[in-house]
């Protein structure tokens, strides 16, 4: 049985199990390896990705579920060559100490600002509480996060389409 | 084309879904007791309606009352049914008219007596006032307002329908527009055998609607054949003849009961806007009579027509149809019964060159004789074959009728005896003017209309045990026999005719003939009479049962097809086991074995009803192994009495059930008794399978023999002492068995009755969701469905017992059964996701009725009230916040599962969509589910859009378990008891045997 996936942008048909966890067919069938592998039990955060704009934890995720929606990656997260706000808040706040988490942290930041463009510093907190940073870089992790809501609105400025 | 119709082409209108969001939800409310006895319409007579009954419920509600009519329109259907239900209305009972077998076939009439010297034949015939209850379950609409009606809907005699509503409304016909769902304009023209029930839930939601000033959508289902049944016979025809030695036809007497037999829709009826006139002494008048047509010459003939009451519409197309059906089953019958050739008999009595040089070329191109029966020892044992001729003659466009459409029909049928399904094979249609008739068409139109599709044409004897809502694809039938049909035209081709365009238009000079060939073909093939339309598979099958009953002991041409059955019940022998063991079982001798069935030899409807069959009953949920072949058995079961293993039921002969007579596999289902006699164990369904219809159990055994045979290793069962003797369970069935098939229960509505039998019977709901008693029998009474233990989990309660936070409604138990998942609830998981995702086979309608029943035995409301939604708002928002009392539940869950269970105020894709304040788990007396859920998590797999939980029995222990489900029954169940022994239960549910959680891939 072939499954037919959206990931970001690009169709793709993979013959799978469809009980298979979604990362495991991001980062073994189709070499997108943005997404990590953590705590395998949706707990950490560390395997999201988007689905259709929302954060989804892909550890616990049967790739059939995802289709017929579409799957966005950090890989796909940047449009024509420019990096995505949220990224770029995060290398100008120099927010990574190993990284490995990094990559859920944006995914949710980004889910976040889809959802709310000017979130309150409580409110990226509690968006953030589940995801696991074990090196303890928090302070900065939140400062890119804020970094990135500014970001965010210039990007929106430029082009107020929505 | 008139230049009003093109105008209405063009303007295309809303369709359906587009409406439904401004419309308003009617649902009627009939009185129990009204019907149409032939002549008048009689019903109950309202007394009064009393509001207050449904002051209770919240919401906009009007009740509509005119006359003996009473609706209740609602803004939202759940609403409008719960207010049906609840509405108290007082009726006045009427004289009931002793009842007369309307539903049968009329029977003979006593008009003329015998004179000696000729023999006297004498037969009346029927046609029901509703083919059906309608196409398929769909929304019909009405938008009564500034003197123009609007009504969307499916019909099949718009002209019947518009009159109708032109006498509801008062309004010109040309103020009435009717239109199909998808908002295209209906055609005018009348197709098929006469009115269904599309009409009478149009004028149901055309009153309304002029009542409550909008639009009123009403829901038309199986619930409408009620009507149907209601509304009976519409027309009667009485044939009589005296026939002479000769075999000529000497006197020939016809009496139709009525000119036309179209009865008006019920509301209208209801209302007391039909203007009926009573059968009173002008109306029955023999000066009215009118002479209707018949192609034939008899030295004396006689021909009546009762002209009809004003509660009759007129549709010449129906009337033509009715009396072809009557006149060519007669004269058919006069053949069989003095012996000659039918084509011979018309032949003999036609007077027309042109008619008779027809007849000639028909005949001769299909190769009609009829001596030779076509080779009835080659037909597979269960089939019977069978030809039938009808001939009509019809006016032409100015209406004369000499130079009008002659047209000679030979139809051949195959009949199977086992499930009463008819193929009609072949068909040679000869007309000597007009456009080329198609017969590849004809013939599907006629298998469907006349035979049955699976589910529409049963509308005359609604029944618990139809399948499909006749929306699949059942009727695409490929034909099978692959027999040619030809289409002779004697006289040149009128160029340019106009043929009959659209797919579901067939004009009457086509449809004529068809029903009578049909009924002469399945008498020739069954030898019974079919007096009245349609032919479905139900009515065959009851009629070759009834006659093979009555023929018992006497040589026939029909083999009675049950008697293996009868022959085991029969030859009960005793025996005693068990040692010194006084009692003495019934010992039950082994069916002799029989070669695999031909594949081909059931058809593809049937095939596709046991398809459906095995679904509702979950066949494969139980025969199949994880990972294993569908069927081939295998799969361990831990019982308290040990381990057993399901068999391979799939059609090999060495090591499944290829070997099975059907009268074996009827004996398995009802009786639990395997082919070799052996008794089967009740871990196996049996108490529940022995409901299925016959019908049901003949279509799962097509099914399963059609099915590609898989040779497996059989596996032995490790019960433990006594329990390993089978033949014990003689003593367990005599106690705990009953296996009556399912009875409906006649108090009840359709639906009920679809529900319970597909619950009681084939679902085996009670199979898990009945507490059992020590010896493994289900205990029934006040703990019917009250909820058990199966492999680990709890399957709760399903009646008054419910724990659910929220109380159940119909509506939700649709979602969860349908969907995998109620907002209000929770996802199916465990035992239940298999059971979801075989659901998803049945059509919509079983799923509904299913929930219907269920609902009923929660005493549950049809929707979910404005109130549940609030309480359930407030759950929500008290649960929000977790206590701080508990802080290594607190810390284990906002670990492990805050991240899919909390908002965060993150949209996410993965989180779990229903609240845990609101789930049916945490609030039941027992944590098992819970514990369940915990350490093995939820797969739903095959149920498409449900998320997956995953397990968490390597990462927690027994005391993280319990300390994580002693805090989620605190925060989300504030209102419950805290669960004891919690820990202790985990550590049981680790065991391997209850354990859920199965490594993924």
């Amino acid at each position: 049985m072939t499954l037919k996936l959206t990931i970001n942008g690009q169709e793709r048909e993979l013959a799978v199990p469809p009980q298979t966890p979604l990362l495991n067919v991001l980062r073994n069938d189709l070499a997108l390896n943005g997404p990590k592998y953590g705590c395998g039990l949706g707990e950490c955060g560390a395997c999201s990705v988007l689905i259709n704009g929302m954060a989804a934890r892909t550890c616990v995720l049967p790739v059939s579920a995802a289709v017929g929606h579409e799957v966005t990656t950090l890989d796909g997260l940047s449009q024509g060559g420019e990096l995505d706000p949220v990224q770029q808040a995060f290398i100008d706040a120099q927010a990574a100490q190993c990284g490995y988490c990094l990559n859920g942290m944006i995914i949710t930041v980004r889910a976040l600002l889809n959802h709310n463009t000017q979130p309150s510093a409580q409110q990226i907190r509690t968006a953030l509480e589940h995801n696991l940073c074990r090196c303890g870089t928090h302070v900065e992790i939140l400062q890119a996060a804020e970094r990135a809501v500014i970001l965010n609105a210039a990007v929106l400025q430029e082009a107020p389409h929505e | 084309m008139s230049e009003g119709s093109m105008l209405h082409g063009q303007q295309k209108q809303a369709g359906i879904p587009a409406l439904l969001a401004k419309a308003r939800f009617g649902v009627v409310v009939r009185p129990p007791y009204y019907r149409w006895n032939g002549e008048r319409f009689e019903s109950e007579r309202l007394v009064g309606v009393d509001s207050s009954s449904i002051a209770s419920l919240s919401g906009s509600i009007e009740v509509v009352v005119e006359g003996d009519f009473v609706g209740v329109v609602a803004d939202s259907l759940a609403l409008a049914t719960d207010a049906a239900k609840q509405l108290k209305v007082e009726w006045q009972a009427v004289h009931q008219a002793p009842e007369s077998d309307s539903d049968q076939a009329p029977c003979e009439s006593p008009l003329v007596k015998p004179s000696p010297s000729y023999t006297h034949s004498n037969h009346g015939y029927g046609w029901p006032s509703r083919m059906r209850w309608g196409h398929h379950p769909s929304w019909v609409i009405a938008d009564c307002r500034d003197q123009q009606l609007s009504v969307w809907g499916q019909t099949v005699t718009p002209a019947a329908l518009k009159q109708d509503l032109s006498r509801l409304t008062a309004l010109d016909i040309s103020q009435i527009e009717l239109y199909s769902a998808d908002g295209e304009h209906s055609s005018n023209q009348a197709s098929g055998l006469g009115r269904h029930c599309g009409d009478d839930a149009a004028v149901d939601a055309a009153l309304m609607s002029q009542a409550v000033g909008g639009l009123v959508a009403v829901w038309l289902d199986a619930r409408y054949a009620k009507d149907a049944q209601a509304l009976g016979q519409a027309q009667r025809i009485t044939l009589n003849a005296d026939i002479a030695s000769s075999g000529e036809i000497a006197r020939y007497h016809y009496q139709q009961a009525n000119l036309t037999g179209e009865v008006a829709a019920v509301g209208l009826l209801l209302s007391g806007r039909a203007t009926i006139t009573t059968s009173s002494a002008e109306a029955t008048a023999g000066e009215q009579d009118t002479t209707p047509f018949s192609p034939y010459v008899f030295r004396a003939q006689y021909l009546a027509a009762r002209s009809q009451p004003a509660s009759l519409s007129t549709n010449s197309t129906l009337m033509g149809i009715q009396q072809t059906f009557a006149r060519e089953s007669f004269l058919d019958e006069v053949a069989r019964e003095s012996d000659q050739d039918p084509v011979a008999l018309r032949l003999r009595h036609l007077d027309d060159a042109r008619g008779i040089e027809l007849i000639e070329s028909v005949a001769k191109r299909a190769e009609w004789q009829r001596a030779s029966n076509p080779s009835a020892n080659s037909l597979p044992q269960d089939l019977l074959r069978g030809r039938g001729f009808a001939y009509s003659q019809l006016p032409d466009r100015n209406q004369r009728v000499e130079s009008g459409v002659r047209s000679a029909w030979i139809a051949d049928v195959e009949v199977n005896r086992v499930t009463g399904d008819v193929q009609l094979t072949r068909l040679v249609v000869g007309q000597d003017v007009g456009a080329d008739v198609d017969t590849d068409r004809l013939q599907q139109t006629l298998q469907a209309r006349v035979l049955g599709e699976a589910r529409p044409l049963l509308g005359q004897a609604p029944s618990f045990d139809e399948w499909g809502d006749g929306s699949r694809t059942l009727t695409e039938r490929e034909d099978s026999a692959g027999l040619p049909t030809t289409a002779p035209s004697s006289s040149p081709v009128e160029e340019g005719a106009n043929k009959t365009v659209g797919e579901d238009v067939l004009t009457g000079a086509e449809l004529s003939p068809g029903v009578a060939v049909i009924a002469n073909a399945l008498f020739d093939a069954t030898g019974l009479r079919f007096r009245q339309p349609p032919f479905t598979a139900n009515r065959v099958r009851q009629a070759l049962e009834a006659s093979s009953i009555e023929k018992a002991g006497r040589p026939s041409k029909l083999k009675p097809p049950r008697s293996m059955n009868r022959r085991w019940l029969a030859a009960a022998a005793f025996t005693t086991i068990a040692g010194t063991a006084a009692v003495a079982w019934p010992w039950k001798g082994a069916i002799a074995p029989v070669s695999r069935p031909a594949a081909n030899l059931y058809s593809a409807e049937t095939i596709e009803r046991g398809r459906l069959v095995a679904a509702a009953g979950d066949c494969a949920a139980c025969h199949t192994t994880e990972g294993g072949v569908t069927n081939a058995g295998g799969r361990g079961f831990e019982t308290p009495f040990g381990t057993l293993y399901s068999t391979n039921i799939t059609p090999d002969e060495a090591t499944g059930i290829g070997q099975w007579s059907y009268a074996a596999f009827e004996r398995a289902m009802r009786h639990g008794i395997s082919r070799d006699g052996s008794h089967l164990y009740p871990a196996f369904p049996y108490t529940a399978f022995a409901k299925t219809s016959d019908a049901d159990l003949q279509a799962l055994y097509a099914y399963l023999m059609a099915q590609p045979p898989v040779e497996t290793e059989k596996n032995v069962n490790a019960l433990t002492f006594p329990f390993s003797v089978r033949s014990l369970m003689a003593g367990w069935n005599t106690l705990y068995h009953d296996p009556k098939p399912f009875e409906p229960d006649p108090m009840q509505s359709e639906l009920y009755n679809r529900g319970a039998y597909l619950a009681e019977g084939l679902g085996h709901c009670s199979a898990c969701h009945s507490p059992r008693n020590a010896m493994g029998a289900e205990k029934n009474g006040e703990s019917y469905l009250a909820g058990a233990f199966v492999d680990g989990w709890e399957a709760p309660p399903l009646n008054t017992l419910s724990r659910a936070p929220i109380p159940w409604s119909e509506t939700s138990l649709y979602d969860y059964l349908r969907h995998g998942e109620s907002e209000l609830h929770g996802v199916a998981s465990g035992p239940m996701a298999p059971v979801v995702a075989g659901l998803a086979e049945l059509p919509e309608y079983d799923v509904r009725a299913i929930a219907h029943y269920v609902a009923a035995q929660m005493q549950a409301p049809t929707g979910n009230s404005d109130a549940a939604v609030a309480d359930a708002t407030q759950r929500v928002t008290s649960a929000a916040v977790g206590s701080t009392e508990m802080e290594a539940g607190e810390r284990l869950f906002e670990g492990a599962c805050a991240a899919c269970h909390a908002d965060s105020g993150v949209p996410t894709f993965s989180r779990a969509s229903t609240n845990l304040a609101l789930n049916t788990n945490l609030h039941s007396d027992h944590p098992d589910n819970v514990i369940q859920s915990i350490l093995g998590g939820v797969h739903a797999e095959h149920v498409p859009g449900i998320g997956s939980m995953p397990g968490f029995a390597d990462s927690f222990n027994n005391t993280q378990v319990a300390d994580l489900t002693t805090y989620l029954r605190a925060r989300f169940a504030p209102d419950k008891a805290p669960w004891q022994q919690v820990k202790q239960r985990s550590a049981e549910l680790r065991q391997p045997h209850h354990n859920n959680s199965h490594s993924s891939p």
